[in-house]
């Protein structure tokens, strides 16, 4: 854990006591990129000082749910964002979802571009929080190696083509690699999620973009 | 992006990062003005609001969630002050610049502020988010 992490577990132990100076700790330390985040939406600073009054209240509000070994700033910023969500709705700005776009009522979903459609898996929140967790430490594993290695390239490569969803294509632009290159590297990773996703013994339906034959942006 | 934006410029990655307010702005401006429009892309994000529901996992959500990649805030500094190493300086700009990490970039803008002109109002406005908030302080039982 980092010093900066470390402290903040010292921070929101101190606040959970009712501590009023380590509330202002914490006030100090993350109003600023708070009201960045959020005022560079709504472009209007009373708005947004009024947004990240109501995320450090619904931060109080949640602390005795916190779960002190995720990270306080992701957390934060979180709060944030949902409340900034909040907003936007009230002001008419964000457009609602109709969330019966399809008439389904079991939970049918499809993986755009496959043939195959699940029908949903009854499992526990636990058992979907043990697979996320899984999911996520095999990806670390992955970018730890690439950060160790200096492998920047592969990194910046897989973060496009799966955190935004471009094509090979865009990918090889961006980054001046050829669409072989790209390929390649989205298979060697994928290759090393798969085994690492079969070592735990978990369901492949629930990672579908690991054994989808066409994955989106290919 | 130029024209008018279509539902197809978005990949349903970026339309999960939407849906977390987790895109860069213009992108999200974007998309909030095609949805007025564009019943497809609605369908989408409800086909991704489902997905979810039903504990389907993607990898750029999680990835995105635990912020793997994230620079440290002390990196973002370094990035200011150019005493990052070359390839790690590459990444941490392609981070905020490219892949637009709005967390990221609210640090980066952050840093900035604090290494400019003071802030007038900084003092008074953390004392009225002290005195919203104080009152939801409690003991831990």
């Amino acid at each position: 854990m980092s010093s900066s992490s470390q402290s903040d577990v010292l921070l929101v132990r101190a606040i959970r006591t009712g501590e009023e100076q380590a509330w202002n700790t914490l006030i100090a330390r993350y109003e600023g990129r708070l009201l960045a985040f959020v005022e560079s939406r709504l472009r209007n600073r009373a708005a947004s000082e009024d947004v990240v009054q109501e995320t450090f209240v619904g931060f109080l509000t949640s602390l005795p749910h916190y779960d002190e070994n995720r990270a306080l700033e992701g957390y934060l910023f979180s709060i944030a964002a949902h409340k900034l969500t909040d907003y936007l709705r009230r002001e008419g700005r964000r457009p609602a979802l109709p969330l019966s776009a399809t008439e389904d009522s079991q939970g049918v979903w499809d993986v755009p571009g496959s043939a195959r459609v699940a029908s949903s898996l009854a499992r526990s929140s636990e058992r979907r929080q043990l697979e996320a967790v899984a999911l996520q430490a095999a990806l670390q594993d992955q970018v730890e190696h690439w950060q160790a290695r200096g492998d920047w390239r592969k990194l910046m490569c897989i973060e496009l083509l799966f955190v935004r969803g471009w094509a090979n294509k865009q990918v090889a632009g961006e980054l001046s690699l050829s669409e072989q290159q790209v390929a390649n590297y989205k298979y060697e990773f994928l290759a090393r999620l798969r085994n690492a996703v079969r070592r735990q013994g978990l369901s492949e339906e629930v990672f579908p973009e690991l054994y989808d034959a066409e994955p989106e942006g290919a | 992006m130029t024209g008018k934006p279509m539902a197809s410029d978005f990949t349903d990655s970026e339309l999960a990062a939407y849906l977390d307010e987790a895109l860069p702005t213009d992108l999200m401006s974007a998309i909030e003005s095609t949805l007025r429009t564009d019943r497809g892309l609605a369908d989408r994000l409800a086909a991704i609001v489902r997905r979810r529901d039903a504990g389907v996992h993607s990898l750029g959500e999680v990835w995105r969630s635990a912020r793997l990649t994230c620079p440290a805030r002390e990196q973002l500094g370094g990035l200011l002050l150019e005493t990052l190493d070359d390839g790690v300086a590459e990444y941490v700009r392609f981070h905020v610049e490219t892949l637009a990490c709005r967390q990221c970039q609210a640090n980066l803008a952050d840093l900035r502020a604090q290494a400019a002109t003071a802030d007038p109002g900084l003092a008074e406005r953390r004392i009225r988010y002290f005195q919203s908030s104080a009152g939801y302080l409690r003991r831990d039982s």
